[in-house]
Formats: C-alpha cells, sequence, structure tokens
C-alpha cells in the first residue's frame, strides 16, 4: 500500500476540474486527479467515415442512449451509456442526463458560448422577489471572468448592456450581412436588441480543459492522473471530521481501492458531485443538498426564410453570419406571465434546408429544397429555469450502475413560467422575422425535456446560511472546510446563459481561496 | 448472479483454461519422454501447442496485406424478418412515392432503404414497432376503403389523397403528436436517412460532384470497459 499524499485530490477532469489543476499546481500544490473515464486520442480514436459503413447506416443504435439526443451514430461512444450508469425518474416527468467520462469531460463537446451573469442573475431576488440572490455579484467575478476570457479566447463584442455584461474579448468588428442587417432594424421596431455572438475560439480547434488548462498544470510537475477510475465515496477522518482522501472502484477490473489527500475538490460535473456527495452522507447539514435543480430551456424555436436569397440567388453580403438576442424581458419593462427572461441564438444559413421544414414529398419535395437552399434563417431559445426546492435528485436505494453505485433519481419539471417564456421567445421571433420580411417556415413552443442543454446546475447552492445552502461563497463546503465543489452545482439561479465562463470563473476563484487558506494554514 | 460476479467468473476463464492446457502438455507420470535430456534434472519441454506459448513478438513488423474489403449491401440484400409480407409491400410503396429516383440519385428502393428500416425497426424498441406496423395496417386499411385496392396498387394520385393530408412541417426532436402523422413524418424522415446514407446514394452523389457525401466523423469505443465484451 503506498501511503503517498496528495495535497488536493480533483474529482473528474472538464473545466473546472482542469481550472482548479492549473491554478493550484501553478502556486506549487500537487494535485492528483481522478477521472471516471479513459484518455482520448484524437488521432487513434476519431476517423472519417462514410454513414453506409456504421452498422446502422447512420442512424442512432436503437434503444442506446434514449435520452441523449445529441448522439448519432457517429458520436455514440463518446457518452456515457445509460444502461452503464443508469439513473431513474418518475414516468412523465423524464430527464435527459447527457454525460461525457472520456478525460476532459464534456469540456471536449460544448457549444463554445461564453457569457458572464449579470446582476439580473446574481441579484435575481432584488429585481423580482423570486428566489434567493447569490452571495456574490458581478463585481466580485469579473476579474476572475476576464482571466478566463483570455485563456479561453472569447470573441464578441462590447454592447455595453447591463444584462449582457462586456468582457475581455478577441473583438468581432465583422460586418452584418443583409439578412442580418434587416432583422437588427426589425428589432429596432420592437426594442430588442440584437447583438454579435460571444464564443470561445479556444486553440487548436479545441476549447477544452485538455488543451487550454491541464498543460499548464502538467508542465509544473505538480500534476497526477488516474483515467477509468471510478469514485464511490468521499472519505472522513473520523477525529477530525475533515474528509481525507476518496474510495474508488477500478473501472477495468472492478478492483476497490482507498487514496488519501489533504482536499477534496468535486469536479465531476454537476451532478455527479451532487450524487457522491448523497452517496458519501456527506456535506448536508442544511437538507437542501439535491435540491433546486435547475438548467436552461431549450427547443424552442423558428426556421425561416429569406426570399431574396432563393433560387440560387444567396450570396454572402446577404446571408451568413450569426447573432445573439440577450435577455431584454423583465429589464425596464415587465412581461405579464412570466419573470426572468431568455435569449435568442440566431443563425443566417448558406446550408441546404432541412427537408421537415416542408410538408411535402418526392420531386416537389427536392424542387422546393433546390429552390430554398442557401436562405435558411433560424431562432433557437435559451431561457432561464427558476429554482425551485422541489425539483431534486436523491439516491435511488434499488438501483445501482456498473460498478454497484446506487444511482440518482431526478424529480424534476418545467413549469408555467418556462412554457409562457417558451411561448414569448417563439412568438417574438416570428414577429422579428415577419418584419424583416422573412417566410416562415415553421416553429416549435415545446421545450425540450429539462437537461437537454446539458447545463444542470444548482444542487449543491452556494450561499452565506449554512442553514439553507451547501456551500460559502467560495464553493467551500459549510459543513467540512477541506472540501470544496466546483462545477455548476453551486450556481443558485441558471440565468439564460450558458453556463460555462461562470463555472470556469468560480472555479478559478475557488482555487484561489483555497490556495491562500492552506498557506495560512486554515485547511 | 450480481453483475459482479457474473464479471468475476469471466476474468477467471483464462486462469482455469491456462492449468487446463498445462495439464494436456505435461506427460503422464511415469511415462518415458523420448527428448533428449542435457542433464539429471532438466529437460527440454516438448512442442507446446497451447496459445499461450505463441510468441508473436516477431510480427511486429508485419504490415497487413490491405485486403479489398466491402460493405455487406454492396454484395448482399438484407433477409427482412419483422413486418409481414403486406406491410412489407406497403412499407415498399411508401418508399417508391416519397422519395424515387431523381436527378440521378437513386430512389428508396434502389438503396434498399424499406429491407433496412424492416431490420432497423425489428431492434427497436416496443413502441416504434408499434408505430410502424399500426401506421403500415393504418395506411393498407385506408386504401382498402377508399379505392379498394391495397395500399401497394395505388396510383399516384391516389396516393397523394391518402398521404397529403397528414404531411406536417415539425421541428427536430418535436415530430408531430397525432399517431397517424407521427408514423407518416418520421417514416418519411427514416426512409430519407435510410436512402441518403446508403452506399448507391453516396456514389451517385460523388458522381454528381458532391465533396464528401454521409462522411461524418466517426468515434471508435474508447479504451472499452469489460462490460462491452460481455
Amino acid at each position: 500500500m503506498t501511503e503517498a499524499q496528495a495535497d488536493v485530490l480533483i474529482i473528474g477532469s472538464g473545466h473546472s476540474g482542469g481550472m482548479v489543476a492549473k491554478v493550484l499546481t501553478e502556486k506549487g500544490i500537487s494535485c492528483l486527479m481522478l477521472n471516471a473515464g479513459p484518455i482520448v486520442d484524437f488521432q487513434k480514436d476519431r476517423e472519417l467515415k462514410p454513414a453506409y459503413e456504421l452498422p446502422y447506416r447512420g442512424f442512432k443504435m436503437p434503444g442506446r442512449l434514449e435520452h441523449v439526443f445529441q448522439a448519432t451514430e457517429f458520436n455514440a461512444n463518446t457518452w456515457v451509456d445509460e444502461k452503464e450508469v443508469p439513473y431513474t425518474y418518475d414516468q412523465g416527468n423524464p430527464y435527459n442526463w447527457v454525460r461525457v467520462r472520456l478525460f476532459g469531460g464534456r469540456s471536449l463537446f460544448w457549444s463554445r458560448q461564453s457569457f458572464r451573469l449579470s446582476d439580473y442573475e446574481f441579484k435575481a431576488k432584488d429585481h423580482d422577489g423570486f428566489g434567493d440572490n447569490w452571495p456574490i455579484s458581478l463585481a466580485d467575478l469579473a476579474p476572475y471572468y476576464s482571466r478566463v476570457e483570455e485563456i479561453f479566447r472569447v470573441s464578441g463584442h462590447p454592447d455595453g448592456l447591463p444584462q449582457y455584461p462586456d468582457g475581455n474579448f478577441v473583438v468581432n468588428d465583422s460586418p452584418w450581412s443583409g439578412s442580418m442587417q434587416r432583422f437588427i432594424a426589425a428589432g429596432k421596431k420592437l426594442n430588442v436588441p440584437v447583438c454579435k455572438p460571444r464564443s470561445a475560439m479556444g486553440r487548436d480547434g479545441l476549447a477544452s480543459s485538455i488543451n487550454l488548462l491541464l498543460p499548464d498544470a502538467i508542465a509544473t510537475g505538480k500534476f497526477t492522473a488516474v483515467p477509468n477510475v471510478v469514485v464511490r465515496q468521499i472519505t472522513i477522518d473520523k477525529n477530525s471530521g475533515l474528509a481525507n482522501g476518496a474510495l474508488f472502484v477500478d473501472r477495468h477490473s472492478r478492483r476497490e481501492m482507498s487514496v488519501n489527500a489533504r482536499v477534496v475538490i468535486l469536479a465531476a460535473g454537476c451532478l455527479e458531485s451532487t450524487r457522491l456527495l448523497l452517496n458519501s452522507g456527506l456535506a448536508n447539514s442544511s437538507g437542501v443538498l439535491g435540491h433546486y435543480l435547475i438548467d436552461n430551456v431549450y427547443g424552442p424555436g423558428v426556421v425561416c426564410s429569406v426570399p431574396e436569397a432563393r433560387d440560387g440567388k444567396a450570396t454572402p453580403d446577404l446571408m451568413g453570419g450569426g447573432a445573439l438576442i440577450p435577455r431584454f424581458r423583465n429589464i425596464n419593462t415587465k412581461a405579464k406571465n412570466f419573470i426572468r427572461g431568455y435569449a435568442l441564438n440566431v443563425s443566417s444559413s448558406t446550408r441546404p434546408m432541412d427537408p421537415r421544414n416542408f410538408a411535402a414529398y418526392g420531386a416537389d419535395l427536392q424542387k422546393k429544397l433546390d429552390s430554398y437552399q442557401g436562405s435558411g434563417f433560424s431562432m433557437g431559445m435559451m431561457g432561464e429555469v427558476l429554482s425551485h426546492y422541489k425539483h431534486h435528485v436523491s439516491i435511488d436505494k434499488n438501483v445501482v450502475d456498473a460498478w454497484d453505485i446506487p444511482v440518482l433519481h431526478v424529480e424534476t419539471s418545467y413549469t408555467d413560467n418556462e412554457f409562457n417564456m417558451a411561448r414569448d421567445a417563439v412568438d417574438t421571433g416570428v414577429a422579428m422575422a415577419e418584419a424583416a420580411g422573412f417566410e416562415v417556415l415553421s416553429r416549435n413552443y415545446d421545450p425540450n425535456p429539462p437537461g437537454y442543454s446539458i447545463h444542470e446546475l444548482g444542487t449543491c447552492r452556494m450561499g452565506d446560511d449554512p442553514k439553507t445552502s451547501v456551500l460559502n461563497k467560495w464553493n467551500q463546503s459549510h459543513d467540512i472546510k477541506n472540501l470544496y465543489v466546483v462545477d455548476g452545482s453551486s450556481f443558485v439561479s441558471s440565468g439564460w446563459q450558458n453556463p460555462t465562463m461562470t463555472i470556469l470563473a468560480l472555479s478559478m476563484r475557488a482555487a484561489e481561496h483555497l490556495a491562500e487558506e492552506m498557506r495560512q494554514g486554515n485547511v | 448472479m450480481r453483475r459482479r460476479d457474473f464479471v468475476k467468473a469471466i476474468v477467471a476463464v483464462p486462469v482455469t483454461a491456462t492449468s487446463m492446457f498445462g495439464q494436456t502438455t505435461t506427460a503422464p507420470s511415469g511415462e518415458k519422454t523420448s527428448a533428449p535430456q542435457t542433464s539429471s534434472t532438466s529437460t527440454v519441454p516438448p512442442a507446446d501447442t497451447a496459445p499461450r506459448s505463441i510468441d508473436q513478438r516477431g510480427s511486429f513488423g508485419f504490415q497487413s496485406p490491405v485486403i479489398p474489403a466491402t460493405v455487406p449491401d454492396a454484395i448482399a440484400t438484407t433477409e427482412g424478418h419483422f413486418f409481414d409480407a403486406r406491410q412489407m409491400a406497403t412499407l415498399r410503396k411508401l418508399g417508391d412515392i416519397l422519395l424515387p429516383p431523381l436527378n440521378g440519385y437513386p430512389g428508396s428502393a434502389q438503396a434498399s432503404a424499406p429491407e433496412f428500416i424492416d431490420f432497423l425497426i425489428s431492434v427497436s424498441p416496443a413502441e416504434r414497432q408499434h408505430m410502424y406496423r399500426s401506421g403500415l395496417d393504418q395506411l393498407n386499411a385506408d386504401a382498402e376503403k377508399r379505392f379498394a385496392v391495397p395500399f401497394a396498387d395505388v396510383n399516384a394520385e391516389q396516393a397523394d389523397a391518402l398521404l397529403r393530408p397528414w404531411l406536417r412541417v415539425w421541428m427536430r426532436d418535436h415530430p408531430p403528436a397525432e399517431p397517424f402523422a407521427q408514423f407518416i413524418n418520421l417514416a418519411h424522415e427514416d426512409i430519407r436517412t435510410a436512402t441518403m446514407n446508403s452506399q448507391i446514394w453516396s456514389i451517385a452523389a460523388t458522381s454528381a460532384g458532391e465533396r464528401a457525401p454521409g462522411i461524418g466523423l466517426y468515434w471508435s469505443p474508447i479504451d472499452p470497459d469489460i462490460e462491452m465484451y460481455v
């Protein structure tokens, strides 16, 4: 048995795990990272193939990855298999838990939309009285956002909108295409702002933990990782009550092992970190661990055609480019039947149209596809989900995963606030498109199931009061001072924004706090 | 048997097998061996035919030949067995109507899309199987009721009268909720996908000058878990 003890044990290798590893090792603190899945070899593990060479001719293997709408036969092997690591939910309230256990986690595949939360999110209760404020404000996190944006090379344009805080951008001054200019003009008539999107450019085609964060940790000589180990439990020193390591299972052999550490950081993703704490029976003196599950509403949207771009007349001046309509509801006015807000992703495309946009078949359908090619203009909603105590996860003691670890039971659903918001988003998109002179081809008001956005958040919420929150404002457990949780589970509200930049900024801030606490001997 | 115990049993097999091979290659007690002895205590072991003893390190420099491999669809037809004869005839006709050969590209029949869909649905969840079977049955019943012929025998005008009322515009992940409309629109999508992802379509698309038709970035199983082997 080895007696070696890591300074810090990090569980999970995605954006948040990578960030704490980078920050801590650069301060001379040794880190050991455990990851439940294997390391990807981007040369060996991927290849270009025609669909006809795949066993199911490009169809997703029937019955596999039922809840991963994003899965195809091409990428099926990147997602966690629901039979290997199941979860349960009440029939009628399905949940799409979309997971990646490859080293680097979901940072390998994220959409790269890079936004800051504003004080309309951090201090949301002050604006509408619902829920709770975060224990921090934008001013607390802004310096960390700036450093994260520099690492991830976030492309964007400063717009000066308080609900869409500007950042440390690689400035995008590219001209708008003609279709976008018409859409912007339509937005002005309806008091809807249309802005440049904000996106992490990363490097070498990736904006992940494994290429932007972990190389810095590795360079220090203070970083070690163990892939293919599934953590079963956080262990506690009986005398001090502090975390002292973890029990884990070798993914291949099922051999049970234990490891020691001075500090434990959970970065396994919101629901896996929560599951680990629940299975360990830790950090829940408040009773809110697992509660307040939130995410973002995705699915509602509008597809249009720009008439002037049809029949081969699409040009780069007319078509192309993306835009972002940041939240505009409940800023200066009050929406009639929902609080908070949503954003719309906007895209002008020169690509072929989706045949589902036409109620036609055969030669008639082909004629339409040929005519409309290159004229597509679409909008997709990203909406805030309100935080409710009743929306929660718990341990299902009747079901275990492939390593005999009890699984999660998820109980959540969308409420009238989300449905009303979705209806407003689609109606607004249609109104803008019609005002711009576009033909609306299809619209969808129905949200995808909760979880679809892959933005699960909130089940280890932060707060100043240990009686109502799991973590303090430094992502540190109220109950166990050498236990940190740095993934999206600390969120108090979701906002409409992709959470990645906020997760990265929070994990950077938490790691610096931890390093100082360790230096002072407090942890 | 609990899953972990089952895995243990699997893992234990090679050990048992090795012992068994060892027994078969050991001379029975008291039996004389013909191998020359170099000393009273050591012998040259007999040739060992057990797989464990085959040393392939010498093949590290071997270059695998380029095998002229093809996909099964290029040389064979799918043996369908899920749909009954009437359902299969209905599906073939549906494919011919929804995606006939156009502009030098193959249609549903040329791509053997109905036969592939028979296979695909045969391994699909029960809900999907029910949607297809009941949808094909209803389509055929509608044809019999309105035109007194099976759907497989309707003409283009009759097919249009049966199908067009059920065509919908819809967005991904949100097909029509009405059962028959859901069947018509999802079957339409499946027929198009099975056809456009076929090798024969890829050949036609390449001939038409399309670049990389149907090509995608495929992820292999990565360091597969033992779960993948059992």
